[in-house]
């Protein structure tokens, strides 16, 4: 196994940790060294995963920006990390969401040492769950997350903060205990296929890409004990009880990082571990899965619709607008995948955004319940206009991030259902589709009751605009909006190989799936698998192509088909 | 085929067109409360007002010029798609930034900068007394922009970008002044109605999607823009048929989903009556001339999926013509004169879809056009009475206006005329030419609609002529004539303050962050808003209204006047006579809007000796409806409608259709989300599941902990015990 050592990923990955630790050496009196300490170290750490995009390449789906490290040799585990077109806007979401967090955090005035050192210690957790490419380390990363997030919650919680907490904990701890079960099967697997245990995930898949690595019954509950962690996290129906509970109670920035980015883990464990190295699971669980998906849109519509308390109402829209990226991802094709990996992106911009705008309300009015509200639009007319349109952002107007993410998500999971991909039937996305009018109702009534109607109640008469500096932070938000639902090719073009290999390790039959490991293989431009004969050593996504070994069903072409029916049967054409 | 544009293209200037309310938006969002704050109050809504019409006006003028430059080409070269950048842009799919210059949008595009440069104009009248003046100019820009992409975008989700976007600013002009609760809750309404409708949209577009992507072999290798109108329409009849019936009819019936949301028909309508909690020139603009009728457009644009699909084309016909006589019979009980029209144009709405049904596409687009007239005067002049009227609505509260409203009694004169289908005048040239499609076509869709009579469309179509004319009378009647003015018999107002709020020093804590006002910074606030109120009553002098609400009520007049012998090129006299002088509105939109497979050319064709006769029913229809209601109106409000009664009152509720939809849908629905929330969430799910393994786990952790005494001697026992059992039964199964 080769050594090498450090580089960009790990300075990102560890760079909040590090200045975390510094964090601690300083006396907890100097509050403002605290803040603004934590705000550089974030801004920083944002600056040098600029540069993971700049390095960044969407022409291949290989990893890049790999670094292994032989770890604990004995057992297989080495400290692997890398990144691809699905992790890499994950990665920067999580980098601009922490200086997003950590500037409003700025209003905590108690243990604000403390609190400071939990935000960027949860910020390197958060990514490197995003960049782990070995499982033992990606289950550290995955718990490692939870503890700063409990303490956020059970030390600067509301008033129910006790219970919020534990429930959080339980809830995901349990489902991650299913998911340490089958890392540990997954790694006897190997040991018995390859003569020698490893955690490592391009060797697992690999392994998967050859239908090697688990069938029939055993792959089904590996997939289930992975799923199970994932969908708590996600939350699907009915596993979603501990996410109202723990939104409502955190912190303004624990709010942000739970919604922004630790809702995105779940779903990113689909797609990075359940996808790719159970495939035929996968395919057969995905009517359920979407059905769960259909549930979870349409229930955490209505549930958020009849909720009195603010963030109670965005919590339970997460669980709804994640049912549509779920969506996506179970509709196993292109649109539908590339929407649920940019919806992720929105969802995490969009929610985030909510959450810190109802966080600077409730600042000022120390409430959440609407009916402590009404008549802000008059009183806060700038905080007004920037919530509105986080919210259209939220309804998914058209030219607006949301949409595009929705768009792609339902067209995909229509076209699955339309073709019967799976097995998917057509009733579960149109359905889903309603989600959009329900999404409607309870965002209009939000801001009809929180916005609309005469300044009546005293405390609220009282109350100034929102300040320059927390314009700014929206205003930052509401760039990306609308950056994305406007030019979301700038989004998507990195995300294509890597989404569209993930379907060919999904969809397709053993010897025709793509493997990270094999870098003789890439996906080109127009979506079909080719053969590589050339390649850069340092820019992987520069390569020559020789021969197309599975076609683009967007680009038939007759030639190419027959080339794949060749060496299926094994002949060379 | 669309004609490749290079950058030198004349048909780029509809960038500009597009472009120029975007400008407009941006300007009055950025500046417009800076420039009150910088130039005064009155010079600077001046500057606002002129930067408000000046991007709507020059719109119109450079659609004027597309559309002269359109008109000079041959009729299959007057299409024209120009491309800015890859909007979305897949592998599996493709939605560029393209707009269609074509006689359709064309035509649309000049209504809305038209209508809409007048409109504001009279806005900035309307409006200039309103503390929100830089926000109602940046809601009206932003809709025309939206209405402008909604018809030029070449593809479904571009347009859906426009359907969505001027649904947004629909919501946000209907509550408009959102400190009345029930315009906010008017507006919710409003957007949520339409949703429904655009859920239609939407999986209508997944649907085309779908089967688009699925005949890759047919539509050509490479091309991605699936739902672009210019790849879907050279490729529809080939393509959908493939996919058998349902698909065939699926595809138009959930696109009409969400044109019946739009365009507010039957019974996705409820949210335009409450829309007209807006303020007046938005009722003209958005929920009369220009976005109701995008319904229309988008079906009259996607018109080969509607004639793909004979019963989708019943259907159309029948929602058209059901709405066309139940909304003219719901504004026979409405006393305010802002709902009179509402309905009226929920049922003309109706018209244009009954237009549309039996396959008269271009038909309903002219309807489309002279309605865009007509309402817009009405709406306007029913503005400036209601200005004139201290904000008042209610008609019964009118009477004998025209002796204080010159100028607005005789444009809503031609308004009134124009919509009741007296001829010579706009609305009867569209009107009879709807009816006459209608009645001519039934020979050809009697064999395609089953057991259905086509001739029944005629006659709804017929009686609603008679009851529009009725009712528009009537509102004519009560608002301008009668003998008395009716609102010098109210009782004289008592003077209050509109919204009176207790100013409190209560008691806050420390301030550390500066969140909150000083106090007396909250009690100049509280001082401005306690404007007076003014109300109507017997000491009440109405004035009528100055240049910027006069001009445009004149503008359309003349249109409304003039425009339907124009556009018809006179077309239905002169044909009667013989002559075969070209319906010039029908040439100019054929390329687009003419049947694309329909026999257009034999369906609609009768004698000359038929046509008279359908000209002179539809004529004797108006007269009839105008004749009665002027007897009964003339001698002032008639006694039993002081109080609505009986039929009146049920058609005024709507015959009860709203009540019942608010009931079902917002009192149970909302009671049973709430049950779900309180037994399932939080009982079952929650409680059950959640806490309840919990408490199992709890429960064993109980009583095992009774085992954990800490005592030597009981774990001593213990061990004993167990170790005899386990050896006694391993004797026990040994010596078995």
């Amino acid at each position: 196994m080769d050594n090498t050592g450090f580089g960009l990923l790990s300075l990102v990955i560890f760079m909040p940790l590090m200045g975390g630790l510094f964090l601690m050496l300083v006396p907890k009196d100097f509050v403002k060294v605290h803040r603004y300490l934590a705000l550089a170290v974030t801004i920083l750490t944002f600056v040098a995963s600029l540069q993971i995009y700049r390095a960044f390449s969407g022409n291949t789906y290989h990893f890049q920006l790999v670094e292994s490290i032989p770890w604990i040799t004995s057992l297989g585990i080495t400290y692997k990390v890398g990144v691809d077109g699905i992790s890499l806007w994950l990665v920067l979401l999580t980098t601009f969401i922490a200086v997003i967090s950590v500037w409003f955090s700025f209003y905590v005035g108690e243990r604000a040492k403390e609190f400071m050192v939990f935000c960027l210690i949860l910020e390197t957790a958060l990514i490197g769950v995003f960049c782990a490419l070995d499982l033992i380390l990606f289950f550290i990363f995955f718990e490692a997350t939870l503890f700063p997030m409990y303490l956020m919650i059970a030390i600067w919680g509301g008033k129910n903060r006790a219970y919020a907490s534990v429930k959080f904990f339980l809830f995901t701890f349990l489902g991650s205990i299913f998911m340490l079960v089958a890392i540990v099967a997954l790694y006897f697997i190997t040991q018995e296929k390859l003569g020698e245990g490893t955690f490592d995930l391009i060797a697992m898949q690999e392994l998967a890409a050859a239908g090697d690595l688990a069938a029939g019954t055993v792959q089904l509950w590996l997939f289930a004990a992975f799923a199970v962690a994932f969908a708590v996290k996600v939350p699907f129906f009915p596993l979603h009880t501990w996410l109202p509970d723990a939104h409502t109670e955190a912190p303004t920035a624990g709010s942000i990082f739970l919604a922004a980015i630790m809702l995105k883990m779940g779903i990113y464990g689909f797609l990075r571990f359940c996808l790719p190295l159970f495939p035929e699971a996968s395919i057969q669980a995905a009517p359920l899965m979407m059905g769960l998906a259909v549930v979870g849109i349409i229930y955490g519509a209505v549930m958020a619709a009849m909720q009195p308390d603010w963030k109670r109402l965005i919590a339970y829209s997460s669980v709804s607008h994640l049912g549509f990226v779920m969506l996506g991802v179970f509709a196993l094709n292109h649109n539908g995948l590339m929407g649920s990996v940019l919806q992720s992106v929105n969802h995490g911009i969009s929610t985030g955004a909510l959450f810190l705008m109802v966080g600077m309300i409730y600042e000022r009015r120390h409430s959440r319940l609407f009916k402590d509200f009404g008549g802000l639009k008059r009183q806060m007319p700038m905080f007004s206009g920037l919530f509105l349109l986080i919210m259209l952002s939220s309804v998914a107007l058209p030219s607006m991030n949301g949409f595009i993410g929705e768009f792609l998500c339902l067209i995909g999971g229509f076209e699955a259902g339309f073709n019967g991909t799976a097995g998917i039937p057509i009733w579960m996305p149109v359905v889903a589709g309603s989600g959009i009018v329900f999404a409607a109702v309870y965002l209009l009534w939000m801001f009809q009751k929180a916005f609309y109607g005469p300044v009546d109640k005293a405390e609220i008469r009282r109350l100034r605009d929102i300040k320059v500096w927390e314009q700014g932070l929206c205003w930052g938000l509401v760039l990306f909006v609308f950056w994305i639902g406007l030019y979301p090719t700038f989004y998507t073009s990195k995300m294509e190989a890597s989404v569209n290999a993930l379907r060919h390790q999904t969809i397709q039959p053993p010897d025709a799936r793509p493997a990270w490991a094999d870098m003789s293989v890439d996906v080109n431009g127009r979506g079909d698998v080719v053969e590589v004969t050339g390649r850069d050593p340092v820019d992987l996504g520069v390569w020559t192509q020789v021969r197309v070994l599975v076609p683009s069903e967007h680009h038939k072409q007759r030639e190419d088909t027959e080339a794949v029916v060749a060496r299926r049967s094994g002949e060379q054409p | 085929m669309a004609i490749p544009v290079d950058s030198q293209h004349w048909a780029n200037l509809i960038w500009a067109v597009l472009l120029l309310p975007l400008a407009g938006f941006l300007f009055q969002a950025a500046f417009g409360k800076k420039i009150t704050d910088l130039l005064g109050e009155s010079a600077g809504r001046a500057v606002l007002g002129f930067m408000a019409v000046l991007p709507i006006a020059a719109g119109f003028l450079l659609s004027v010029i597309i559309a002269r430059n359109l008109g000079g080409l041959e009729p299959e070269a007057r299409l024209f798609i120009t491309t800015w950048f890859n909007w979305i842009d897949l592998q599996s799919l493709q939605v560029p930034f393209e707009l269609r210059v074509d006689t359709l949008s064309m035509t649309m595009c000049l209504i809305v900068t038209g209508v809409g440069a007048l409109i504001h104009l009279y806005a900035t009248g309307y409006m200039a007394e309103d503390r929100d003046y830089p926000r109602f100019f940046t809601y009206m820009n932003l809709f025309i922009l939206f209405m402008l992409l909604l018809v030029l975008g070449n593809n479904l989700p571009l347009m859906f970008i426009g359907w969505e976007g001027v649904g947004l600013c629909s919501y946000l002009l209907i509550g408009f002044w959102y400190q009345k609760i029930e315009n906010a809750k008017a507006a919710n309404k409003a957007f949520i109605v339409n949703r429904i409708g655009d859920w239609g949209f939407m999986i209508g577009m997944f649907l085309l999607f779908a089967v688009f992507a699925a005949s890759q072999g047919v539509i050509g290798e490479g091309e991605l823009r699936y739902l672009s109108f210019d790849v879907m329409f050279a490729h529809a009849q080939e393509v959908i048929p493939q996919f058998g019936p349902v698909v065939i009819t699926a595809i138009p019936l959930l696109l009409f989903v969400g044109a019946m949301g739009k365009s507010a028909q039957f019974p996705l309508y409820l949210w335009l009556p409450d829309a007209m909690a807006g303020p007046t020139p938005v009722s003209a603009l958005i929920h009369a001339a220009t976005m109701v009728t995008a319904g229309v457009y988008m079906v009259t644009r996607c018109h080969i999926f509607f004639e793909l699909a004979p019963v989708a084309m019943l259907v159309v016909a029948c929602v058209g013509a059901f709405t066309a006589i139940f909304a003219a019979s719901v504004a026979f009980g409405q006393t305010d004169i802002k709902r009179v029209l509402a309905y009226s144009t929920v049922s003309q709405l109706g018209y244009m879809f009954l237009a549309c049904g039996v396959g008269a596409f271009s038909t309903g687009m002219f309807h489309v056009t002279t309605h865009a007239f007509f309402k817009a005067l009405l709406f306007l002049g029913s503005g400036s009475v209601i200005m004139a009227m201290s904000h008042d609505q209610d008609m019964r509260k009118y009477g004998k206006l025209s002796k204080y409203l010159p100028v607005t009694y005789f444009t809503m004169l031609v308004g009134w005329l124009a919509i009741a289908g007296i001829p010579p005048l706009a609305g009867f040239f569209s009107k009879d030419e709807i009816l006459s499609k209608v009645f001519s076509s039934g020979s050809h869709w009697a064999g395609q609609w089953g057991g259905f009579n086509p001739a029944v469309l005629y006659v709804v179509g017929l009686v609603t002529a008679v009851m529009t004319a009725a009712y528009m009378t009537r509102m004519f009647y009560l608002t301008f004539h009668g003998p008395e003015e009716r609102w010098r018999n109210l009782p004289v107002p008592a003077h209050h303050h509109a919204h009176a709020v207790a100013v409190t020093g209560e008691a806050h804590g420390p301030d550390e962050h500066g969140f909150f006002l000083a106090d007396e910074e909250v009690a100049r606030r509280a001082a401005e808003e306690e404007e007076t109120h003014h109300e109507l009553g017997p000491g009440h002098q109405p004035r009528e209204p100055g240049f910027t609400i006069r001009f445009p009520l004149l503008a359309l007049a003349a249109c409304s006047l003039l425009g339907g012998m124009i556009l018809a090129g006179l077309n239905p006299l002169a044909e009667m006579f013989g002559a075969e002088t070209p319906h010039f509105f029908e040439v100019w939109n054929e390329p687009s809007a003419g049947a694309a497979l329909l026999p257009a050319e034999t369906m609609f064709r009768t004698e000359h000796s038929t046509e008279w006769i359908l000209v002179g029913v539809s004529v004797l229809a108006a007269v009839i409806g105008i004749a009665y209601m002027r007897f009964r109106y003339a001698k002032g409000l008639p006694e039993d409608e002081r109080r609505l009664r009986g039929w009146r009152r049920a058609a005024g509720m709507q015959w009860y259709f709203d009540a019942a939809m608010y009931r079902l849908f917002v009192e149970w629905g909302g009671r049973f989300s709430n049950g779900v929330k309180r037994w399932f969430d939080e009982g079952v799910i929650d409680g059950l599941l959640v806490h309840g393994s919990a408490w199992t786990v709890g429960a064993f952790g109980k009583v095992f902990r009774k085992t954990e005494t800490g005592y030597v001697r009981t774990y001593a026992m213990t061990m004993l015990l167990g170790s005899v059992l386990i050896l006694g039964y391993f004797i026990w199964v040994v010596s078995r």
